[in-house]
């Protein structure tokens, strides 16, 4: 099947730039990293945020992953920009491989990245006192749901890429969705601090949803919710796959 | 059409129309066919619809108006089909820069759905024909412009493509890196038959390495033949006489535009331009008739048309841009940006 050996193919091409170089990763997970030790420890001792009895570092734990991954997987769009810069783009059309097989993969692709950036973080996060779940299936869990989420985002990063006709101006863009979207979930606080219009921002939000499944596999054991909260995951994929398989025909003009 | 003669023809192009946002009209009636197992140049300046009528060929762009075939197979209808036995080198770097050369090639032909099996003995012939294989293993970004081009002609040749498409190959590239490229591409179409068909505004490599050369203009297709066809075509032999002191009448002028192979003459000065049809048979004449005038001629020089010259009648401008330094630096920024 064409299709799945694109997909595999724009895996494995990911998994060799990342054995090339890793630092990139290293870079990006300085910012998390210091949104725990140094936030997440102030906030800590402040409590002012009730979070059911978890500690505030590792209350805001899965939302600094998911913030990372996510971070990782639009800026993602920037490498398909600049590949449609040069002819790899261009060549990727001309073989015998279904266009939404290239998008699909390299959503897959950036997934890949994602998850070693987490793989990153979450051991300076035990070193520094968060207590996740003992649990090998749980950790497993979340690495599922940060793949999938950050799949979603990819797609939306190819979407943008398809409209933006310069890296500087997707650079800006780019962090003009990430930074709502994780101020507007329950990353930092739960749902029911924000003021009501958040709160309606915060039920569309993929985002929350995939720090509530994250945060109940990896922390509280509260998975109540992860079977809803990953099928509104994948719900948020699928529309960000149509959506960019459909623009991704505008990168090519 | 009779599908087995359309089935011959590597390349079909039947009344091609392209117009971009209704404004731009990049292709105005293109009709063109090229034979099987030829390497075919496309020649024209920049803007003149070449990479456009590349694009489509490719399936990657669809026409506005009118059809074009790939061995026999509509680009637009059986795209899919056209792109399992096509391979194309755009203009710009289409290699990953982050990884080895070995490793593109792989990823390719994985792409590409080569069994596994076979991969790796392809992906080193690949290499092999174009000279690389000391360097598969290192990064692509510390490769030079003329080994990146070689990477990427060893990844269209990985599949055996029936044609190659190649979008200027050697643009950007220092003469020697051109030569090396052009070698192992005829070496390869020596060996599999495959037919080439490349686009280049130089007019070099044009007269070179083609077996036959279509000329674009502003989208249309101004003139059709082989190198020696076209520079034959053109009868404009040159020939340059230095004249010593004195003036010249323009009675003595006349008397050489009266003879039979003289096209036209000028006159700079004591710079005398004979433009004529055979410099061989036209020159004692022409001779003779400064001499019997009297007018000492110090110095004699002669030169025969180039594609440039062609390129000038058929066309009305020039191939020459003067933006071959711009195209080595742009080369070179991609390859450092990587």
């Amino acid at each position: 099947m064409n299709s799945l050996r694109e997909m595999l193919a724009m895996m494995e091409l990911e998994l060799r730039r990342l054995r090339h170089d890793r630092t990139e990763i290293y870079t990006r997970a300085i910012q998390p990293i210091l949104w725990l030790v140094v936030y997440g420890t102030i906030m800590s001792s402040v409590r002012a945020i009730p979070t059911g009895g978890i500690p505030y570092m590792d209350f805001i734990t899965p939302g600094v992953l998911l913030q990372s991954t996510v971070f990782v997987s639009v800026f993602y769009g920037l490498t398909i920009v600049w590949e449609r810069d040069t002819g790899i783009l261009k060549k990727l059309l001309v073989a015998p491989v279904p266009r939404y097989a290239t998008v699909i993969g390299k959503t897959i692709a950036s997934g890949v990245r994602a998850i070693f950036q987490a793989l990153i973080i979450a051991p300076v996060a035990l070193l520094l006192g968060v207590k996740f779940v003992p649990d090998p299936l749980n950790f497993l869990g979340a690495l599922v749901v940060l793949f999938l989420v950050s799949g979603g985002f990819a797609a939306i990063s190819i979407l943008v890429a398809s409209f933006m006709k310069t890296r500087e101006r997707f650079m800006g863009i780019g962090q003009a969705i990430i930074m709502p979207l994780f101020f507007g979930s329950s990353a930092l606080y739960p749902v029911k601090m924000m003021p009501p219009l958040l709160q309606r921002v915060a039920v569309l939000n993929p985002l929350t949803y995939a720090v509530d499944a994250v945060r109940g596999l990896m922390i509280s054991r509260d998975v109540s919710h992860v079977l809803r909260d990953t099928a509104a995951i994948v719900v948020f994929d699928i529309l960000m796959f149509v959506a960019a398989s459909f623009s991704f025909r505008k990168i090519i003009e | 059409m009779d599908i087995k003669t359309a089935d011959e023809n590597p390349v079909d192009v039947r009344g091609l129309v392209k117009v971009y946002q209704s404004r731009i009209r990049a292709l105005d009636g293109i009709d063109l066919g090229i034979k099987a197992g030829q390497i075919f140049a496309l020649l024209g300046p920049n803007g003149a619809g070449k990479t456009t009528l590349m694009r489509i060929l490719t399936t990657q762009l669809r026409p506005t108006a009118g059809q074009a075939f790939v061995f026999g197979r509509d680009v637009v209808r059986k795209a899919a089909e056209v792109r399992t036995f096509i391979s194309y080198v755009p203009q710009e770097m289409s290699v990953w820069t982050d990884i080895t050369g070995y490793e593109n090639l792989l990823i390719y032909a994985k792409i590409y759905g080569i069994p596994a099996g076979e991969r790796k003995h392809q992906v080193w012939d690949a290499l092999d024909t174009m000279g690389l294989t000391g360097f598969a293993k290192t990064l692509v970004k510390t490769y030079s412009g003329g080994m990146i081009r070689r990477l990427e002609v060893a990844c269209a040749l990985l599949i055996k493509p029936k044609i190659m498409f190649l979008d200027e190959p050697t643009i950007g590239l220092d003469p020697s890196a051109r030569k090396a490229v052009w070698e192992k591409i005829l070496t390869f179409k020596a060996e599999f038959g495959t037919t080439v068909f490349f686009n280049t505004h130089y007019m070099d490599e044009a007269d070179l390495y083609s077996d036959e050369i279509a000329i674009i203009d502003r989208g249309k297709l101004v003139k059709l033949g082989t190198a020696e066809e076209l520079k034959q075509s053109v009868k404009r032999d040159v020939i340059h006489l230095g004249l010593g002191k004195g003036s010249v009448g323009e009675s003595v002028l006349n008397e050489l535009r009266r003879l039979p192979l003289v096209n036209e003459v000028s006159l700079d000065r004591s710079e005398l331009t004979v433009t004529v049809g055979n410099t061989e048979t036209a020159l004692p004449a022409v001779i003779d008739v400064l001499r019997n005038a009297g007018v000492p001629i110090e110095k004699i020089s002669a030169t025969k048309p180039t594609l440039d010259d062609v390129f000038l009648t058929y066309a009305g401008t020039s191939l020459m841009s003067g933006s071959d330094l711009r195209e080595v630096r742009s080369v070179r920024r991609q390859i450092r940006k990587g």
